[in-house]
C-alpha cells in the first residue's frame, strides 16, 4: 500500500473555528463512553475516517493502549452489524454548537505518532480553535481533574468550573500524544480526566458511572447542559 | 519529518562542544549533563521531537502536558567558548530512531563548525570498586591520551548502547573529534525495571569532564545527591534484610528469585 494512514471524507464539515473533543478506548474506554454519547447527544454527523496500517484488530499487548515496541498486535478486519470494515479513527461534526468528535483508536507502538500527527492535521485544516481530550485516570476519590497545555486554561478551568490539576505522570495512547502534540501544532488543549478504579474480576470494565461525570463537565463547558 | 529541530533563540556559537547526556543506565549521561545545565545556568536554545520517542506523554507537576523530547541547552565560557548540552527526558526507543536523531544532532552541531563532542554514559560492572573508575572510548589516539591525562582509563572492549554511544560513532565518522567518558555502575533496577539512579558515578564522570573541559563547577550539590542516595540505598537493602528474617522465621519462601 502507498500510504500507511490515510483519511476518507464521508461528508463535508460545516463546522466554524469548531472545538474538537477527543476519546479513545483507553483506561476503562471512558474517553470512548463520551464521544458515543456526545455524537448521540449532539446529532453529530460522521465527516471522516482515518485508517491506518498501524491499527492493529487484535492487540498484543493488554490494556490496549499499552504498546509495545516488540507486540505490533494484528491487521484484520473488524465487522460491525454485518459490515466489514478496518479499524479507523472517526470525525463526526455539528454545528451547535460547533464541533468535531473524534473518536480515537489506538495505533501499535510504531504508528501511534503517525496516527496523532495525522489527527492534528486534519482538525487544524478544519479550523479547530480548541482541543478537549476527555480520559481516566486512577484514583479512589470520584472527581475530575484536568491538564492543559497552557496556564490560562488551568486557571480558567479552576475559576468556572472549580476543577483542579491532580494527575501527574504519564498519558499513554491516542489520546495522549494528540493531547501533547497539540501544542506543536498551534492548538491550544485541555484535558479532562474522570477518576476510576478496577473492578477485581474486571479490570477494564467500561466506567459508565465515571464517564457520566465527564460528561456532565463537558455539558458545562460546551453549553450542552439543558 | 522523523526529527525537528527547533532552536528557539538565535545562536552564534564559536568555538562549539557538543556535550551529550541522555537517559540511559543509571541516568549517569543525564545525571552529569543535568548537573552541568544546573550548575553553569545553561540556557535553552533549541529542542529536538521525534517520532521516534516512546508514545506518550507526561502530566507535569504544574498540570501542563509535556512531549518526551530532547532539549539543547547552551553556555559561553570565559574563553569565549560555546558549550551545548544535549539533555532529555528520552531517548528513541529503536536503534534506527537512535541513529535518525543523533545523527540530527550532529548534523546540526557540525553546521555549526562543533569541534567536539563529549558524551557521558555508563559502564555496567558486577565486580565491586571503592570508587567508579571511568572509562573512555576516543575518535583519535591523540585524544585518548587527553583523556587518560585527565583521569580516564582506556576502554579495552564494550558495548556502548544507545544514543550516547551511536553519536560517538557517528562522530568518528563524518571526522569529528569524540569522547565517550563511561562511568562504573553496578546498574542497579528495581523490582519495576527502572533505573536507580547512580550520582557517585555521574560524580567520577564530571570530574574526568570537567578536567578535560578546564571547567570550574562547584560538586558540592552531588556530593550531597551521593549521600542521599547511598541512605536510600542503605534503607532499601535494611528493608529486604528484614523481609527475609520475617520470611525465615514464619518458614515462607520468599515469593521472588535473588
Amino acid at each position: 500500500m502507498e500510504k500507511e494512514t490515510w483519511i476518507e471524507r464521508r461528508s463535508d464539515a460545516k463546522t466554524i473555528e469548531p472545538i474538537a473533543v477527543v476519546g479513545s478506548p483507553g483506561l476503562r474506554s471512558i474517553g470512548k463512553l463520551v464521544m458515543n454519547g456526545l455524537i448521540a447527544k449532539t446529532d453529530a454527523t460522521l465527516i471522516a475516517d482515518m485508517y491506518s496500517t498501524h491499527m492493529p484488530t487484535i492487540y498484543d499487548t493488554k490494556p490496549s493502549y499499552a504498546a509495545h515496541p516488540r507486540l505490533p498486535g494484528t491487521g484484520g478486519v473488524i465487522v460491525e452489524s454485518g459490515k466489514a470494515d478496518f479499524p479507523k479513527v472517526q470525525f463526526y461534526a455539528c454545528t451547535n454548537p460547533s464541533l468535531i468528535i473524534t473518536q480515537g483508536y489506538h495505533a501499535n507502538f510504531e504508528g501511534q505518532y503517525e496516527v496523532a500527527i495525522k489527527v492534528l492535521d486534519f482538525l487544524a485544516e478544519n479550523n479547530v480553535r480548541q482541543i478537549i481530550v476527555v480520559a481516566g485516570y486512577g484514583s479512589k476519590d470520584k472527581k475530575i481533574c484536568c491538564a492543559a497545555t497552557n496556564k490560562e486554561l488551568l486557571a480558567e478551568m479552576k475559576e468556572k468550573y472549580s476543577i483542579d490539576i491532580e494527575y501527574r505522570g504519564p498519558f499513554m495512547g491516542f489520546s495522549g500524544l494528540v493531547f501533547g502534540l497539540s501544542k506543536r501544532k498551534g492548538i491550544e488543549a485541555l484535558c479532562l480526566f474522570a477518576s476510576t478504579e478496577p473492578k477485581e474480576d474486571d479490570l477494564e470494565f467500561p466506567d459508565k458511572e465515571a464517564s457520566n461525570r465527564a460528561m456532565d463537565v463537558l455539558d458545562m463547558i460546551l453549553g450542552l447542559h439543558k | 519529518m522523523n526529527v525537528e529541530i527547533k532552536i528557539l533563540k538565535e545562536f552564534v556559537p564559536s568555538q562549539l562542544i557538543l556535550i551529550c547526556g541522555l537517559p540511559g543506565t543509571a541516568y549517569i549521561g543525564k545525571l552529569s549533563v543535568d548537573y552541568l545545565i544546573q550548575q553553569l545556568k545553561a540556557e535553552m536554545i533549541g529542542e529536538v521531537y521525534s517520532k521516534y520517542f516512546p508514545p506518550f506523554v507526561v502530566i507535569k507537576e504544574d498540570g501542563l502536558v509535556e512531549l518526551l523530547r530532547n532539549e539543547l541547552y547552551q553556555f559561553k565560557d570565559e574563553s569565549g567558548r560555546t558549550i551545548v548540552f544535549l539533555a532529555g527526558n528520552s531517548q528513541a526507543y529503536s536503534p534506527e530512531g537512535q541513529y535518525e536523531i543523533a545523527e540530527a544532532v550532529l548534523e546540526w552541531a557540525i553546521n555549526h563548525n562543533v569541534q567536539r563532542i563529549y558524551s557521558v554514559a555508563a559502564y555496567v560492572t558486577e565486580k565491586t570498586f571503592e570508587a567508579p573508575n571511568v572509562y573512555c572510548t576516543t575518535t583519535t589516539l591523540a585524544l585518548l591520551e587527553e583523556a587518560k591525562v585527565n583521569g580516564a582509563q582506556f576502554l579495552d572492549n564494550g558495548i556502548i548502547g544507545g544514543e550516547n554511544g551511536i553519536i560517538t560513532g557517528l562522530a568518528k565518522k563524518k571526522n569529528v573529534e569524540g569522547v565517550c567518558l563511561l562511568a562504573e555502575t553496578h546498574g542497579y533496577q528495581t523490582s519495576t525495571g527502572e533505573f536507580v539512579i547512580d550520582p557517585r558515578a555521574a560524580k567520577a564522570a564530571l570530574k574526568v569532564l570537567t578536567s578535560m573541559l578546564t571547567l570550574k563547577v562547584d560538586m558540592e550539590p552531588m556530593e550531597k545527591q551521593v549521600v542521599q542516595m547511598d541512605e536510600a540505598i542503605a534503607k532499601m537493602v535494611e528493608i529486604e534484610r528484614r523481609i527475609r528474617e520475617e520470611m525465615t522465621a514464619s518458614g515462607k519462601k520468599p515469593a521472588y528469585v535473588t
